[in-house]
């Protein structure tokens, strides 16, 4: 196969040597989200009002509004993955903040007070070679802030400290984005009172919200840009379920990595034909890989599921670790069950209670009895054999029921094991324990297909 | 006038592991004193052999309750005792493979109860949550035992947008139909009414004990204290009352007595009670424990449901009240401070300084710390912070820096002489 490479000298070798095949398409990504970093950085000079927010996938809303958003969690992430979020985690260690604590909050948090340490020191109190001055030259401070974090209250609080921290000057407003608990004997996914209930809250809300930018910003909001928008959004999102589903051949053309890395775009890059063209790139290099019977990992034999949040410092890493093993990471909660998952809610003439419902569906908001059963339903779909949890030190929003899952999955005769990483902080990540722990899970998935 | 340093003189007289040997007190009243608080402590450490001997003698039913939202009167309007779920002091065991290492000691205890079978007598688990990790833990007790009724309301944390408090009603009476179906039976509003009142009046009772310990007339220990907070939550509300209305009228009877020892101010653990040994072992140098902002503490009684009106909404008030009163981080509030409550607080106390306990891994207290650090700074506050874990703590450690943070204050000058 033409994409086999040499393993990295710099590297450990494990299992058999051989990198994970990537998507080329998805390098259209990377230039998009640089594209929207830069455009954040020129937010000011351009005389665009900036909100800060935390949680579901709402920049429609600022987009079409013309205002210019930072997702919180997407620049710590992005931090991690470009290996820049030493200096920000260290300036929160500074002020106090117990590194137990969730690091894409004390990664965003950090960011912020070194903004502010500039505002109040001037950009030359720093050394020319400090990491911060590479790192976090430009980021506008908030004009609003906005919170719409489903299942987790750090997300709330994290914006709370943000609030107070501008000195609570700065409007703000959260969505409550309640938990789909399931205790009603109606429950079930996206159905029964509870989820008629939760989904007419959450849209009178998004409603409320319009009504907030358009008080600080002094204009009208508008509703069918709202609904043009959407439509990109829609659009790129029926793409990318499409993709998916072809992932279901052996071998799979794409891995949860290839997913991983083409969240951005469903998640907080502008609703515009930009949306459109990557997952069509993406689609198109899929159907051409199940034409050829060329797979996401150069030898498959096993397909896994991920559980948990991804371990940002290690995206790349991780997918070679997989495919040494000959085990594609074929899909996953974080990637599979989330960012406008169910696209046909939307109404592209009155977008906002589908808009809702999509936010109501994150992966985790779900109680366990119901998102276990989605997982499942994944599981088989991909024909798993096994399920991977990160226990994200961090992030008890994603590993919560991670015991519940894996005994799920041993349950329907698959294997199950659990690596120890964190979002934002390589530092709890181990990977010896994961050699050796993926190592034992693939022995166990070859006796069993032996004895099959 | 400064009183010498007496460091011999034990931490209220406190034997270690034992009740106060009250040195204020006549011999006749100690003794009365220290029956009332024994009795009450011995609840306080088995909750759910009480609860069991509740049931026995009542045939009610038994309703776990976790902190720290959660209207305990609507148990009690349906005639069932709400027991609070504490943590316990057993070793995590079958909980090690529910939940991670990395979630604070009180949802690990949890489940390990759960998982331990400890649960057994409990008619059903009702919650309104608090953190993420509660979540988790309520989750795996779900499938832990799939026969245990277990009912979330998720009120809203962010208490500030007008979508709030509709939301908190809705959820009332969701909690309200589900404990019907659970208690089988129908809580009318006079039920709940009624059992607002007699919450009201033991809350006030134990406000007058806590106002009693600021200003120096009584020298009850913290974990005599704790005791009797810890025992609130689960005993029944009739019974509580009876033994605090007689503890009120001999502890009234007390004088205030000049004091040199340190006062200090206990700050954090918002949902569950420190191991009481840190109490002692923190008042063991020389230190009272005047005040607190502690869910075992002042945080559990600040705050009556309103008695007037509808109960129904007095129950939904009462959550926005609390934290108007008492702020907890793990809410978000715009208009409200922990942190200058705590400078308040301190003001009106006296305290030389404050102990912040906060419980490892508990994500809501290590986002707001560093606020309440900076009041600390701002305000030239001494200030220790100690992480309690579930397994407990090197107490003999820990002491030295307690030690050190008392030198300081005695060494700044700062004690206060209290009469
Ligand atoms: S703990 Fe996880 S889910 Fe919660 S705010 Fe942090 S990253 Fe988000
Ligand atoms: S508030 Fe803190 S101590 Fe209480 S359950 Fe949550 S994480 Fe644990």
């Amino acid at each position: 196969m033409e994409t086999l490479v040499q393993t990295d000298q710099a590297r450990p070798v494990f299992g058999n040597g051989l990198k994970a095949n990537k998507l080329k398409a998805t390098k259209f990504g990377g230039k998009l989200v640089s594209e929207y970093w830069e455009s954040v950085f020129r937010a000011k000079e351009e005389g665009k009002k900036v909100v800060w927010y935390n949680g579901t996938y709402i920049p429609p809303f600022f987009h079409s509004h013309d205002l210019v958003w930072v997702h919180g969690e997407a620049w710590s992430a992005m931090l991690a993955a470009r290996h820049k979020e030493i200096g920000a985690q260290g300036r929160s260690d500074q002020r106090g903040y117990d590194r137990e604590l969730c690091s894409y909050a004390r990664t965003h948090i950090g960011q912020m007070l070194i903004e502010l340490d500039k505002v109040k020191s001037g950009h030359h109190a720093m050394a020319a070679d400090d990491p911060r001055v590479e790192t976090m030259l430009k980021l506008p401070a908030p004009d609003m802030i906005v919170n719409a974090y489903p299942y987790c209250s750090s997300g709330q609080q994290w914006d709370d400290i943000t609030y107070r921290t501008f000195g609570k000057k700065i409007p703000m407003f959260t969505i409550q984005i309640p938990l789909l608990w399931g205790g009603r004997p109606d429950a079930g996914y996206m159905q029964g009172e509870e989820w008629e209930e939760r989904s007419r809250y959450v849209a009178e809300q998004l409603f409320a919200l319009t009504k907030f930018l358009e008080e600080n910003t002094g204009r009208k909001y508008d509703y069918d840009r709202l609904g043009e928008t959407m439509s990109f959004v829609k659009k790129a999102a029926e793409l990318r379920l499409e993709a998916m589903d072809m992932c279901t051949v052996h071998p799979s053309p794409a891995s949860f990595f290839d997913w991983i890395v083409s969240i951005a775009p469903v998640n907080f890059l502008p609703g515009d034909q930009n949306l459109v063209t990557y997952f069509e790139g993406v689609k198109a290099e899929i159907a051409e890989r199940v034409k050829t019977g060329e797979g996401a990992v150069p030898k498959e034999r096993h397909r896994l599921f991920f559980d948990g949040m991804m371990n940002w410092n290690k995206v790349g890493w991780l997918a070679d670790k997989f495919a040494q093993v000959d085990a594609c990471v074929v899909a996953g909660r974080y990637t599979h069950m989330s960012f406008w998952q169910e696209p046909q809610l939307i109404d592209l003439k009155d977008p906002i209670l589908g808009m809702a419902q999509n936010y109501l569906i994150c992966p985790n908001n779900h109680g366990a009895p119901i998102m276990i059963g989605e997982i499942e339903k994944v599981c088989d779909k991909f024909d798993i054999d096994g399920v991977v949890c990160h226990a994200s030190r961090t992030c008890r929003g994603m590993t919560n029921a991670q015991f519940q899952i894996a005994g799920s999955a041993k349950k329907y005769g698959r294997q199950a094991m659990f690596f120890e990483g964190d979002v934002a902080d390589e530092s709890f990540y181990k990977d010896e324990l994961l050699n050796v722990r993926l190592e034992a899970m693939v022995e166990a998935m070859d006796a069993k297909k032996r004895a099959a | 006038m400064r009183w010498q340093t007496d460091m011999n003189r034990p931490a209220n007289g406190l034997k270690q592991g034992g009740i106060n040997r009250n040195w204020r007190s006549g011999v006749g009243k100690l003794t009365d004193i220290d029956k009332i608080i024994s009795s009450l402590a011995a609840v306080a450490e088995d909750p759910l052999g009480y609860a069991r001997a509740w049931k026995d003698r009542t045939q009610g039913k038994v309703i776990g309750i976790l902190p720290m939202n959660f209207p305990a009167e609507l148990v009690r309007a349906a005639g069932a005792l709400p027991l609070l779920i504490q943590e316990d002091d057993a070793a995590i065991t079958y909980g090690r493979s529910l939940l991670f290492e990395f979630y604070c000691g009180y949802t690990r205890s949890l489940v390990d109860q759960a998982a331990t079978g400890k649960f057994g007598g409990l008619d059903g688990l009702f919650l309104v949550d608090h953190c993420v990790a509660l979540l988790g833990a309520v989750d795996a007790i779900r499938f832990e035992l799939p026969d245990l009724p277990v009912y979330l309301a998720q009120y809203p944390a962010s208490m500030d947008e007008p979508a709030t408090p509709p939301m908190v009603r809705e959820r009332l009476g969701g909690l309200w139909r589900k404990l019907e179906q659970v208690c089988e039976t129908t809580i009318t509003p006079e039920a709940l009414r009624a059992a607002i009142a007699a919450s009201n009046a033991n809350r006030a009772m134990l406000r007058r004990i806590h106002d009693m310990r600021r200003a120096g007339q009584i020298a009850l220990s913290g974990r005599q204290m704790q005791a009797l907070v810890k025992s609130a939550m689960v005993m029944d509300a009739a019974e509580h009352g009876k033994a605090l209305t007689a503890l009120v009228a001999l502890l009234e009877g007390q004088q205030a007595e000049p004091s040199n020892r340190v006062r200090l101010h206990l700050s954090g653990h918002f949902c569950h009670a420190p191991k009481p040994e840190l109490l002692d072992m923190i008042e063991s140098c020389g230190v009272t424990i005047v005040d607190d902002d502690l869910f075992t503490g002042t945080r559990f009684v600040a705050t009556d449901i309103p008695e007037d009106g509808d109960p129904a909404e007095a129950l939904a008030r009462w959550y926005f009240d609390r934290n108007d009163n008492v702020p907890c981080s793990t809410r978000a509030q715009k208009s409200a401070d922990w942190e200058s409550y705590l400078a308040a607080s301190i003001r009106r106390n006296g305290a030389d300084g404050v102990i912040v306990l906060v419980a490892k891994f508990c994500e809501p207290h290590m986002l707001y710390y560093p606020e309440l650090r900076k009041m600390f700074h701002a305000n030239g506050i001494p200030h220790l912070l100690i992480e309690t874990e579930h397994e407990g703590l090197p107490l003999e450690m820990v002491k030295t820096r307690v030690e050190a943070l008392i030198e300081g204050i005695r060494q700044s000058g700062r004690t206060r002489e209290t009469a």
